[in-house]
């Protein structure tokens, strides 16, 4: 058996080799291409051989064929090549010369990743909001249940602006200025820029870009938030990823959590990206702290809700395998035209 | 919160290895951010007892000891002061490390010959202390190796507790969560304190003059103390903890503020004055001296402890200079109180000081707890520095606080997770952790919040507890959303990326720059009538004003490019500018979409060279942008703004101003360092484009009939603007004009002098029908005498 398949395999080798001496053009090259390698080809018909040989002698076949396989490529690339500069020598008009380019321009890779994350979401039904980034401390910190002079206000470091006023340290402050202007049902989005009083070094920046996003109507549960991030995460990253929810503390929701997604570099194993853990930790969440639907007017006996935010530098970092975050606000020609 | 393994151990009855109380915490919602074994990192340390000490005659310090090392008797020279016959002290042989790097070796010193070293904690890294040789239990096996004798060292867990957890400050409501999640119970030591009989008024009063921010002060009075030094298990916690070893006293408030939570504080019952204490706000300008030799000055806001002299205390922020335990301290006040949260938090702010103490109690600590942690410091300070406790305890509590009841729907709770747990298991829950629950008539739970978790006050607040110890993972993932038919997309939004997308394609590149900048980059960029929005604490001075203009940050991206070899650039991005109304001190916050470029507009290609960016360029994109978003209506104006050169133009339309673009001046390249004078850029304003962008188009129908078109070439005066000839054609051509293209300019020497030649591209076309030459030939005429008329233009002849 082990001998008939070598054999034709031969027969195959010497049948490509003096079709391939007669070639003259690129067409009948073309046809060879298709009658040896595409998927109903000779090589192909030859490897679904294997299966019926025995288990011993597959791998000697399998190398038989991968080598004739790559033979007959080489051969057909090498003629293809011959057959171009042909045409070039033959005439003056050479294709291969570069073509005019008009200057490339492009997205910025963070607002790339914010599309994605934006493009996600809004397939789920969830609209985009926008807010200003000189922010109110009621819109930013009261509304959002962080009263003045309480230790959560520590969590985060503010640039504080004259009267009262402050750079928005999270994209938080949309969903309340939403929750203001519309009612219920609410699915909303809201991605931007934010600023909070960090050095900057490889993991932190004083601006920072924040996705958040709010769900309120009646019955949403901490079940459905799991569910959306689930979602989320198998969208932005494939249906492989795992999401983990660990319970935590915002002033603006309750129950709150901090979500994981499995690591994706070493699949949850564990590695140096996720410093062993198997987890990414990616954001908070949490349903809505019914005391922020008191600041704004919603029947929290009504209404329910869930909350979420992202950093979207994280997400970027990790699906750019990026080490520093500071690349991305230098805006250098030669990181911004990777992308 | 720092705590170890063994310390938490004390409290809870289940066996569990380090990695298993990390899944356990994490899954309560306790991060844990790092956990280890700090490794002793010391060998050929072996137990010695020094047999004699004779001081050197020719030191000062230095004694010459002999040193029974189990196997052999050891000479070593040592210049501790507690070394003694009969110590038992750590020995390190010749050839030891200490600290992984300190290699024991044979020395000679004053003519004596050490062939090992006699080690303090410090030396041997078990803790801070380093002055004095470490003493070792009369009964430690004398030659055995140090390791053995110590034992495995402990584990440390450094663990985030989050603002709404006090209660877990401390160890015990550390251990209590992870009794309720281990289902066992949590041991609550018990203090048995021996006093003698008296009444304590006599000896100290304590008078609370301010019950809003002290709610209740208790204490205890320690008398005949001696001051030691922390045996050595308490100094070794504390250090791996932390925290450094003072002395008995100071060790154990710090170690009964680690372990229960509630911070404590030591007076010098000796240097209060009148045997009194009073606690009350301080005067408008007070000054006062802490602990650390820093003197405050304070307001009605700030709480003091005072004797009948004078403050001796920043109420639960830090003891004073003026009565702090020292080692000839004999008899002691001991505090243990309950100051509000939020008068602490503010004093601790404004004077900038944050210690264990003011951490703690700015974020509320339990009431019931002041005695418990009083009574377990009191009976650790008598056991380590012997002394007699005088009287029972003293406990002014003018400020008690109703406890909370809760009631809570299991209905409720379950639709707010998404689970379907039965009232006994959510009634098992809160149990657990010592949550006094009951079933009322109508099934609801009946909650009463135990002091020692004051951060339970709605339903909400027993469903995340119900939640965390069902545990998250166990909470289904909801597989159907919702989806919401009625959803459209914001067509700002949309509209934005539009434009996002239009410049890209256009090619320039967008890019994420800072909307802060330094206040030099940001004048130049005011307009008449503003101010700059100051940072009140900015990270550093150039991102401590709010750009006035996104030209400022893209002007610094090309300065960054330029540096890196990088001279063809064209970049845009759409972001927010803000500024102050000077007359109203308004802040005016608006999207700009701005856009910079400069250098080459292409590489040079082989069958090209490319020119560099002029003008016209931005010019030709601006108005791309605006003919993409059929916004073409737009009047060419005079820019105002005084960065640019005279190359330079705005645009508006029915009063809304869109923009400005032209070439920037010398002056505002110079403060970036540019040294190029060829840097074109726009800016314009979105709310302008988003409201000019109409929101329907209509169909125009294409013309069935052949148009015809008439090339006309004329010269007219140098000064005349290329916009009033066009315009004078446009308004003279009659119905059939309908395109009008200048294909060439020209001055120079085949012309007069002071004049342009323009050659336009006329397209003539009807509606109804081909249109006749004679028809054209007439149109073409009035063209020309209107031009005639208005700019003395001539025909230039072919």
């Amino acid at each position: 058996m082990m001998g008939q398949i070598l054999e034709e395999i031969q027969r195959v080798k010497s049948e490509f080799s003096s079709r391939a001496k007669t070639i003259s053009n690129l067409r009948d090259l073309e046809n060879l291409r298709i009658e040896f390698t595409s998927k109903k080809g000779k090589i192909q018909t030859l490897f679904s051989v294997i299966a019926k040989a025995a288990p011993v002698d597959r791998p000697r076949i399998g190398a038989e064929l991968n080598a004739l396989k790559d033979f007959v490529q080489a051969t057909l690339d090498e003629k293809s090549l011959v057959f171009q500069t042909q045409r070039v020598q033959n005439s003056v008009f050479d294709p291969t010369l570069p073509g005019r380019t008009p200057r490339l321009g492009g997205l910025h890779p963070l607002l790339q990743v914010m599309d994605e994350i934006k493009n996600i979401f809004m397939g789920m039904g969830f609209r985009v909001e926008e807010g200003p980034k000189i922010e109110t401390q009621y819109h930013n910190f009261e509304a959002l249940n962080i009263p003045k002079d309480h230790p959560s206000r520590d969590m985060h470091d503010t640039f504080y602006l004259e009267n009262e006023y402050v750079l928005r340290t999270h994209t938080s402050p949309i969903q309340i200025r939403t929750m203001e202007r519309q009612k219920p049902p609410i699915r909303m989005i809201a991605p931007g820029k934010c600023y909070r009083k960090d050095t900057p070094d490889a993991t932190h920046s004083p601006i920072f870009h924040q996705v958040e996003g709010l769900y309120v109507d009646k019955g949403v549960s901490f079940a459905d938030l799991k569910g959306t991030l689930q979602v989320f995460a198998h969208k932005l990253l494939g249906s492989e990823v795992n999401v983990r929810f660990r319970p935590s503390f915002f002033p603006f929701t309750e129950p709150s959590a901090e979500y994981d997604f499995s690591c994706i570099f070493c699949k949850g194993k564990g590695c140096s990206f996720c410093k062993g853990t198997g987890w990414l930790e990616i954001s908070g969440a949490g349903m809505v702290n019914p005391a922020v639907f008191e600041f704004v007017g919603i029947d929290p006996e009504v209404y329910t809700g869930y909350a979420f935010g992202m950093g979207v530098e994280r997400i970027a970092l990790l699906l750019f395998e990026i080490n520093d975050i500071r690349i991305f606000y230098e805006n250098d020609l030669r990181f911004l035209s990777q992308f | 919160m720092k705590v170890t393994l063994n310390w938490l151990k004390e409290f809870i009855d289940v066996q569990v290895s380090a990695e298993e109380l990390v899944k356990i915490l994490t899954s309560l919602g306790f991060e844990v951010e790092e956990y280890y074994s700090p490794p002793r990192i010391f060998n050929r340390v072996v137990i010695g007892k020094v047999l004699s000490a004779n001081h050197i005659a020719s030191s000062d310090h230095l004694t010459f000891c002999q040193v029974d090392a189990g196997k052999d008797v050891v000479e070593v020279i040592c210049g501790a002061p507690n070394v003694r016959p009969g110590l038992l002290a750590p020995l390190a042989l010749e050839g030891a490390t200490l600290a992984g790097e300190v290699i024991v070796k044979q020395r000679a010193i004053q003519g004596k010959t050490s062939y090992g070293m006699l080690c303090s904690e410090s030396e041997l890294d078990l803790t801070w202390r380093g002055d004095h040789l470490m003493e070792l239990p009369g009964n430690a096996p004398i030659g055995m190796d140090l390791h053995e004798f110590l034992g495995d060292s402990d584990t440390l867990f450094d663990i985030f507790i989050t603002p709404n957890r006090p209660d877990c400050l401390g160890v015990i409501g550390i251990a209590r969560e992870i009794a309720a999640a281990t289902g066992t119970k949590l041991i609550k030591p018990v203090s048995g304190i021996d006093f003698i009989p008296a009444d304590l008024t006599k000896h100290i009063s304590v008078h609370i003059q301010d019950s809003d921010k002290c709610y209740r002060y208790t204490g205890r009075l320690i008398q005949n103390l001696l001051i030691l030094p922390s045996p050595f298990w308490m100094a070794e916690r504390l250090f791996i903890v932390g925290v450094r070893s003072i002395n008995n006293v100071v060790d154990v408030t710090n170690y009964v503020m680690m372990e229960t939570g509630q911070p404590l504080h030591a007076f010098d019952y000796d240097l209060l004055e009148d045997q009194q204490i009073l606690v009350r706000s301080a005067y408008p300008q007070e000054k006062f001296t802490t602990l650390d030799e820093k003197t405050h000055s304070l307001d009605e806001q700030s709480l003091l402890i005072c004797d009948g002299k004078k403050a001796i205390a920043l109420a639960g922020i830090m003891g004073g200079l003026n009565s702090e335990v020292s080692a000839n301290t004999r008899n002691i006040f001991l505090e243990s109180a309950y100051f509000e949260p939020k008068s602490t938090r503010r004093t601790a702010k404004r004077l900038d000081i944050a210690t264990e103490s003011s951490k703690r109690f700015e974020k509320g600590m339990d009431l019931e707890n002041t005695v418990f942690a009083l009574n377990r410091a009191t009976e650790l300070i008598t056991r380590l520095g012997q002394g007699q406790v005088v009287g029972r305890i003293i406990d002014e509590f003018p400020h008690p606080v109703e406890p909370t009841t809760i009631r809570l729907s299991v209905e409720n709770a379950n639709n707010l997770l998404g689970t379907q747990l039965t009232r006994e298991e959510m009634s098992n829950i809160l149990q657990r952790l010592e949550l006094p629950t009951s079933i009322a008539s109508d099934g609801y739970l009946i909650v009463t919040a135990p002091s020692f978790r004051s951060d339970l006050k709605k339903p909400v607040d027993l469903v995340e507890e119900i939640a965390r110890h069902h545990g998250y993972d166990n909470i289904p993932f909801s597989t159907a959303p919702k989806i919401d038919q009625n959803q459209t997309a914001n067509p700002r939004i949309t509209f934005r990326d539009q434009l996002r997308q239009f410049f890209s394609g256009a090619g320039f590149r967008e890019t994420v720059t800072f909307n802060l900048v330094g206040p030099k980059l940001a004048e130049p960029f005011l307009e008449k009538g503003t101010e700059l929005i100051q940072v009140i604490n900015p990270l550093s001075p150039d991102l401590s004003v709010f750009r006035p203009n996104l030209i400022a940050s893209l002007l610094g991206v090309v300065a960054y490019n330029r540096n890196r070899q990088n001279p063809n650039m064209a970049f845009f991005e759409i972001g927010n500018d803000a500024w102050k109304i000077s007359d109203s001190q308004q802040i005016a916050e608006k999207i700009r979409v701005a856009g910079v470029c400069a250098g080459k507009k292409n590489d040079n290609e082989w069958s090209q060279k490319s020119p560099s960016f002029d003008f016209y360029d931005i010019k030709g994109v601006v108005f791309n942008l605006l003919k993409t978003f059929h916004i073409d209506a737009a009047i060419q104006d005079d820019a105002v703004e005084s960065f640019w050169t005279d190359e330079r133009a705005a645009l508006r339309l029915n009063n809304h101003f869109i923009g400005s673009f032209g070439k920037l001046s010398r002056d505002i390249l110079a403060l970036y360092k540019i040294k190029v004078h060829d840097v074109y850029a726009f800016y314009l304003e979105f709310e302008a484009l988003y409201a000019l962008k109409p929101r329907k188009l209509r169909f125009k129908s294409i013309p069935k009939f052949p148009s015809v078109p008439f090339d006309l070439a004329i010269m007219v005066d140098a000064s005349v603007p290329y916009q009033n000839v066009e315009k004078a054609i446009r308004n003279a051509g009659g119905p059939f004009l309908a395109e009008v293209q200048l294909f060439d300019f020209y001055k120079g020497e085949q012309i007069a002098a002071g004049t342009k030649s323009l050659a336009f591209s006329l397209t003539f076309s009807s509606k109804e029908r081909t249109l006749a030459v004679e028809e054209v030939d007439s149109a073409v005429y009035t063209i020309l005498e209107h031009l005639k008329k208005l700019f003395n233009a001539q025909l230039r002849p072919k």
